[in-house]
């Protein structure tokens, strides 16, 4: 095994550790884990998102070689010809930048506003085609169609049917307030809460079973980093951070928390 | 019957470190033991796989690493099978990446199935960077990065995660845009993911698509899977040991399986226990 993976491998065990220490309390372990992956998650996403995007697709079109802008000496070959069109998204970035000062913060509202009207064109017409338009033709089911057995577990079935629209439609009326849940109206809305509270009950076990599926992968991991290939990493620094959280709160009674 | 229910209160009220230990202890035995427990297919696992093998063999097929290290454990097993799926049938992948850290889960990927890397295992192959599978690598821009892609590749893609041009790899020549692709599939552990592929990717173009999702996603996903949007889905850890199965090659979901099991019956009891104690001390509370 290098040097490399075995240091890699006491590295994630204490980041890993350092964060389940939480279950105790609060504690210097928890804030170096949380702070160290605040600051690398950040200047990770901004080096590659520099490298990989602005330096060939942006700084590439605005300044290829051969391009009118080749004079300032500045020349990005990507294969790409100039496109004068580029300088609109550099600017509005730069204005985005420039906004640190506090007398030129106006300028990042440019950037600001062309980012959240096309995202919202964007999303519109995704949010309307996708997640309204196909689910409403795909609730619009022939209930008693002659080809469908009367109940199945797994497919189709004259019963789903029938579930599936009194359920989206009682779900719908919930949420109708022009009229007063009461009577006949009000036993159908009832229903539909219930079809919510089956559909929140199905949310929270599948939340569960997500959160046990990553606990099994970090346990999976310091499994493997306890053996004698990784210098047991996990048991030495699972001790390391059980002496000295110890230590830690028999100096620091006042900061015991429940 | 006092005796039983003092027994509930005192359950019902036991500190949560505790509980934090027991279900600590309830996935850990079954991993250090492995336990085996029969796995059964859904309908959903068995569409995806269908709808994997119904590509037309030696396609093109455009895979999308949408995850990070957070939520490995659940969707790396699924990506993997897929690519072992995938290379079976004979297919090109294209590997892009709509999270950053995707690239790195891309590459772990390829090494855990590449002959190579793996001599020994018997679930690998010999697969060639830029005739098996091209690493388009990451951009950032989410929804915005795929409606690219669904009208031209080269404006999103210049180079490749190599840093070598496009237009130079011959394996990309008859790729413009989405519509050339024969399939999508995107691992997804939230946004950008899944959502934003059938949004921008799978409905607009009518390019067949499917995902492998993260459990917490599914309620808001298998909607996508009844219209059709979706051919399958691979809900969390157990679609992903549900997917092993059907291929053939168990992996690391299968062996979670127990532990995760374990763990949930632990979880339901203690949602037992702590009911049965609310409505106990309801009960005392009104007496007195």
């Amino acid at each position: 095994m290098s040097f490399s993976a075995i240091l890699g491998a006491w590295i994630a065990t204490f980041l890993t550790l350092g964060i389940f220490s939480y279950l105790y309390r609060d504690n210097p372990f928890y804030k170096i884990a949380e702070n160290v992956f605040v600051g690398v998650s950040a200047a990770y996403v901004a080096a590659i998102s520099f490298w990989t995007q602005i330096y060939p697709n942006l700084l590439g079109r605005l300044f290829p070689k051969d391009g009118p802008l080749a004079f300032t000496g500045l020349v990005f070959d990507f294969n790409h010809e100039f496109n004068i069109l580029y300088l609109f998204p550099m600017l509005l970035g730069v204005m985005m930048l420039i906004s640190v000062f506090q007398q030129f913060n106006w300028m990042a509202r440019w950037g600001i506003a062309y980012t959240v009207a096309i995202a919202a064109g964007l999303k519109a017409f995704g949010y309307l085609n996708s997640n309204v338009l196909n689910q409403v033709s795909a609730s619009s089911v022939d209930i008693f169609s002659g080809s469908l057995p009367f109940f199945s577990l797994g497919g189709d079935s004259v019963f789903n049917n029938i579930v599936l629209v009194v359920g989206t439609l009682s779900a719908l009326m919930y949420f109708y307030f022009s009229k007063e849940q009461t009577g006949n109206f009000g036993r159908f809305t009832r229903l539909g809460i219930y079809f919510l509270m089956v559909s929140f009950g199905a949310s929270f076990g599948f939340a569960v079973m997500g959160r046990i599926s990553l606990l099994v992968g970090r346990f999976n991991d310091l499994i493997e980093y306890s053996s004698a290939d990784y210098n047991y990493a996990t048991l030495g620094v699972l001790v390391f951070i059980i002496v000295t959280l110890g230590f830690w709160s028999f100096q620091n009674p006042e900061r015991k928390e429940n | 019957m006092k005796f039983l229910e003092n027994i509930i209160l005192k359950l019902g009220a036991v500190d949560r470190r505790v509980i934090f230990f027991l279900i600590g202890l309830a996935v850990l035995i079954p991993l250090l033991t492995p336990i085996s427990l029969p796995v059964r297919e859904t309908p959903t696992t068995v569409k995806f796989y269908d709808g994997i093998e119904d590509i037309p063999k030696n396609s093109k097929v455009l895979v999308s690493f949408d995850y990070g290290p957070s939520t490995r454990p659940e969707i790396h097993p699924m990506n993997v099978g897929v690519l072992r799926h995938m290379l079976r049938n004979g297919h090109q992948i294209y590997i892009s990446c709509l999270w950053p850290d995707g690239i790195y889960m891309a590459l772990d990927a390829l090494e855990e199935i590449t002959d190579e890397v793996n001599p020994d295992n018997v679930s690998t192959f010999d697969i060639k960077e830029y005739e098996d599978y091209i690493l388009l690598g990451y951009r950032p821009g989410a929804e915005a990065v795929i409606k690219g892609l669904a009208s031209d590749l080269r404006k999103v893609y210049t180079v490749d995660a190599n840093g070598n041009f496009i237009d130079d790899i011959e394996m990309m020549d008859d790729i413009k845009n989405l519509n050339d692709f024969a399939y999508i599939y995107s691992g997804s552990a939230g946004y950008p993911g899944t959502f934003e592929w059938v949004k921008y990717g799978g409905d607009p173009t009518g390019v067949p698509m499917s995902s492998g999702t993260t459990s917490v996603q599914v309620n808001e996903v298998i909607p996508y899977v009844q219209t059709g949007q979706l051919i399958g889905l691979l809900a969390g850890m157990p679609g992903a040991a549900e997917y092993e199965k059907l291929i053939n090659v168990p992996g690391i979901a299968i062996q979670g399986m127990a532990a995760q099991s374990f763990a949930h019956i632990v979880i339901v009891l203690f949602i037992v226990f702590g009911n049965l104690a609310f409505f106990i001390k309801q009960r005392r509370d009104r007496k007195y």
